[in-house]
């Protein structure tokens, strides 16, 4: 329990409505969806109450946090902060942690239209950003968790890719001038920040330090804390008003005229690959993503008994797909565009199933898709999944972790264990012009059953010894000292750069190593 | 019925994505106006979400914890709006809403709600048959002279406890507007008692359930078959609650969707202008909470590893059979008057800050949730905003009171009568 010396510390920085110490509010920061598997992972009765904190606060503004920073380093504290905290990650990971709730920071401090960026605190979301940015012709890059999270958190601290990715890259790619309280508690302001106001630009002269405050995947939190970045931004190509009728869940959304979405059918990977290539290198794609059937039922369906019915309706009629948005800003450009995916469809050997017309679209599954709500879809069934995979390399090799995922995946679906989805569930996006791809595995799981859990962990790792096995690039879930020591021996020990990192920046490893790594090595094992 | 232990599954299925906390995320269209929870805009912390709160009941289920004054605060500062239900439903089958209440129905019989200010009311409701501690006798000295409801008819106008002791406007324009296009109707005078609202809502449900049985016994014995009310909060309770739980078959009337009905037959014809520019605010107990439950009592088929479906399929509450277009269209009706519309709107509607209790026992947070929507009213450059609840009313004309702002609010009944001709 914190003492009352450090509690009032606390308090007089953040005022006594901004703190807590009540067992049951604190439990909700305790409770995060995954910990049931990393619970698993360890022996441990499987149960998303994971550790709670010794308190929540919620500082308003960076010299809060400053301050809060501080007050941990001065007592032996450890901290960590979260946006909307969403994920095991978002929790702490041991005893004697504060958790700072950035709630209270959700100022878009800056929209810059010449320049083409955005300056966000952390609690600002997807949907709110591309809400205001859309009023301007713009939007930016938005990450696969949904458009109720944090671009801040996924551009700073995690790897990020999107729907959208093949027109807007992924969120490291999309990451400028950084305002940063670091463990000690100094503030580091990275890029242009650094010689003035602006920040369009992530690099300053010298050394870039992007590559040691976030690198490929970010340090999930284990670094200190981002309490602004500037993302950048992308024309938006429809009108400044977003249209959505109707009454849930039968939304309606007014398609722009230049709009045009495809469902491309391929008997096989070979096809899909090519068309990623071609579709990539010809940028005329605002998304273009692949998923199993069952995918493409609830990404257009508006609930769960019409993805059910549609399941069903695609039985056979759905091999390996790409589900493509065409958009433009004028006639012209989208007829050419058009004509360029007509082409393409043609030479790669495929089957646009909406002319065909076995798949039908809603008109709010457009707008699901550019705000970046297909993910949440994989809900719908059950309520929970999670990934395993979600290596970041050629389209080659990500088509590659499908291919070697599926028979690992039936063995724990015989055993009923997780969700059956024949093996074929996978969501994958392509970026860099179609050559680079991202692929996780969404996966069913029961969170309520231990077994379930348990073997949901088992299939986790055995995908990640897959991905060593098979070269399939940096899982997702390589996280903490455990994992991170056993991939980078078979990566340069890269493991020893990021700790020689985490000690410059943090020797008392008061950032909350648990999701990334500890200074000294030999912290938690944390399996997701 | 096993209380908490029966949401136990839902409850340990969140994910704690926050989306509890937003609008609909297709409908956001400003950041501004893209939340959809009083509570957590309020006061922060994750436990007072949908979501959090579904975690709270889960913790304590599981017995990590206790409750707490503190705990018990983030129990009740909770207007019950549903707000969390409709955006969690987007994609997840779970039910935040129905665990808040069964929550409280917990504190209830743990002794530890509910609120102090609750406990005066359902004393009162007790002893009195209305929660503001006023005389019963006098619950009908609201009727206007020259009134005259029949002595007995198959519809009753259940005027509500607000209507009739606080906001006395309603329903004299409500018995006015019958009068005047002749509806058969009556009241039930001295045998009207309160519909069971505020102690249902606040978690005290062994009480409300012996009034409700009382007043269902009460209306069959005066051979009532329909209910029309200008509350929405005894809307809601006939109409959700009522069936749900004591399997009553009233039809059930919110004067809005009467007099929609009257404006397209041609019932009801208006002969004065209104020039008015209004915006309608959708009170949550007329909106998405009004939609019926529909018990599901099906089974959940094993189709594959961990893949099942609901046969028949499982009714999903979502807000959409809401009370949403009868207003709005009897507004559309009156001439001159313009309607414009907030950007939250049906059944994401923001609330106006005084259910579930807030307004007895947090009316500070209670006036500070009104402020919120007055600011988004204003955004429209509506003059006047509109409703149909006396509960929204109070807290309305208690907060643009309190803020000195120039807008004006109306009941929907008020606005009706006055292109009728006639006055309060």
């Amino acid at each position: 329990m914190l003492s009352r010396e450090v509690y009032k510390a606390l308090e007089n920085v953040v005022g006594p409505e901004n703190i807590t110490d009540e067992p049951g509010i604190l439990d909700t920061y305790a409770y995060q969806w995954g910990v049931e598997v990393e619970r698993a992972a360890r022996g441990e009765e499987p149960s998303r109450f994971g550790c709670r904190p010794e308190a929540v606060v919620l500082p308003s503004c960076t010299s809060e946090v400053q301050a809060i920073v501080k007050i941990c380093n001065e007592h032996g504290l450890r901290f960590k902060a979260h946006s909307t905290g969403f994920g095991a990650w978002g929790a702490v990971s041991g005893p004697r942690t504060i958790l700072l709730d950035l709630r209270r920071m959700n100022r878009i401090v800056k929209i810059d239209e010449k320049n083409m960026y955005a300056v966000i605190e952390p609690y600002v979301t997807n949907a709110q950003l591309q809400a205001e940015l859309i009023k301007r012709g713009l939007t930016h890059h938005l990450h696969g968790a949904g458009p109720q999270t944090s671009p801040l958190a996924s551009h700073t601290s995690m790897c990020g890719p999107g729907f959208t990715s093949v027109s807007t890259g992924f969120s490291g790619r999309n990451l400028l001038a950084v305002e940063w309280v670091l463990p000690t508690g100094d503030v580091l302001r990275l890029g242009s920040l650094n010689f003035g106001e602006e920040w369009f630009s992530g690099d300053g002269p010298g050394p870039s330090l992007r590559g040691v405050m976030r690198g490929f995947m970010g340090a999930l939190g284990g670094l200190g804390v981002f309490t602004k970045c500037a993302v950048k931004l992308y024309p938006w190509p429809g009108p400044r008003e977003w249209k959505v009728g109707g009454v849930a869940p039968n939304y309606e959304f007014e398609i722009p005229p230049y709009w045009r979405m495809y469902v491309i059918n391929y008997p096989d990977w070979d096809g899909l690959e090519e068309a990623y290539y071609r579709i990539g290198e010809a940028e005329v794609a605002t998304i273009a993503m692949s998923t199993s059937p069952e995918g493409v039922a609830t990404i257009f369906s508006a609930t769960r008994d019409e993805a059910i019915s549609r399941v069903l309706e695609y039985a056979g009629k759905i091999q390996k797909v790409i589900v493509v948005l065409v958009t433009a800003h004028t006639e012209r450009e989208f007829n050419y565009r058009v004509k360029v995916m007509r082409e393409i469809i043609r030479e790669t050997g495929g089957m646009d199933l909406i002319e065909e017309g076995v798949v039908k679209v809603r008109s709010a599954s457009y707008a699901e898709g550019v705000r970046n709500m297909w993910g949440s879809a994989a809900f719908r069934f059950t309520s929970c999944f999670q990934s395993t995979h979600g290596g970041m390399d050629t389209t080659a090799m990500a088509l590659r972790i499908a291919e070697v995922n599926r028979p690992i995946k039936l063995k724990y679906i015989e055993k009923e264990l997780i969700g059956d989805d024949r093996g074929e569930g996978i969501w994958t996006t392509s970026f860099e012009h179609g050559h680079f791809q991202h692929l996780e595995v969404p996966t069913v799981y029961d969170p309520t059953d231990p077994e379930s859990c348990k073997g949901f962990a088992d299939y986790l790792k055995e995908c990640n010894e897959a991905d060593v096995q098979h070269s399939l690039g940096t899982p997702f879930f390589i996280i903490g000292d455990e994992l991170h020591d056993w991939f980078g021996s078979y990566c340069n020990n890269y493991q020893v750069w990021l700790r020689r990192i985490k000690r410059a920046f943090d020797p008392n490893d008061t950032s909350d190593p648990g999701h990334y790594v500890s200074s000294k090595g030999g912290g938690r094992d944390v399996a997701l | 019925m096993d209380g908490l232990k029966d949401y136990e599954k839902v409850m340990s299925s969140c994910v704690r994505c926050s989306n509890c906390k937003f609008i609909p995320a297709l409908q956001v269209k400003s950041q501004r106006f893209s939340t959809v929870c009083p509570a957590i805009e309020r006061y922060n912390f994750h436990a007072y979400s949908g979501g959090g709160k579904m975690i709270i009941a889960l913790s304590l289920l599981k017995g990590r914890v206790r409750y707490s004054d503190e705990l018990v605060k983030v129990i009740y500062r909770c207007t019950l709006c549903g707000g969390c239900d409709v955006s969690c439903k987007y994609f997840f089958d779970l039910e935040p809403l129905e665990v808040i209440s069964e929550l409280r129905v917990h504190c209830v019989e743990s002794g530890a709600g509910p609120m102090p200010q609750h406990r005066r009311w359902i004393a009162s409701i007790e002893q009195n048959h209305n929660p503001y501690g006023e005389p019963h006798e006098e619950r009908f000295s609201w009727m206007p002279r020259g009134v005259n409801p029949r002595d007995s008819s198959e519809t009753v106008y259940f005027a509500g406890c607000t209507p009739s002791y606080r906001r006395d406007e309603i329903a004299r324009a409500t018995v006015k507007i019958l009068d005047a296009v002749g509806f058969d109707y009556m009241v039930l005078g001295e045998d009207e008692y309160c519909c069971g609202s505020p102690m249902f809502r606040v978690g005290a449900r062994k009480q409300a359930l012996k009034l409700m049985q009382r007043n269902v016994e009460t209306l069959k014995k005066a051979g009532v078959k329909r209910i029309v009310t200008s509350c929405a909060g005894c809307y809601s309770m006939f109409k959700v609650e009522y069936p749900r739980y004591l399997n009553t078959d009233f039809e059930v009337l919110h004067v809005s969707e009467l007099l929609d009905a009257m404006v397209r037959s041609g019932e009801l014809e208006f002969s004065k202008d209104v020039p008015l520019r209004v915006t309608y605010h959708d009170p949550c107990h007329l909106g998405r909470n009004s939609e019926p439950y529909i018990p599901w009592e099906g089974e959940l088929v094993k189709v594959a590893s961990l893949v099942y479906i609901p046969v028949p399929p499982k009714p999903v509450r979502q807000g959409a059979k809401g009370v949403y277009e009868p207003p709005r269209n009897v507004l559309r009706s009156i001439p001159r008057l313009e309607l414009v519309e907030m950007e939250r709107v049906r059944e994401y509607a923001y609330c106006c800050g005084a259910g579930g209790g807030v307004k007895s026992a947090f009316p500070d947070f209670a006036l500070w949730t009104a402020g919120r929507r007055i600011e988004e009213a204003k955004a429209t450059g509506a003059e006047a905003l509109v409703s149909c609840c006396p509960f929204c009313a109070t807290n309305f004309k208690d907060a643009l009171k309190e803020r000195g702002e120039k807008m004006g609010y109306y009941d929907l009944t008020e606005l009706v009568l006055k292109a009728m001709g006639g006055a309060v």
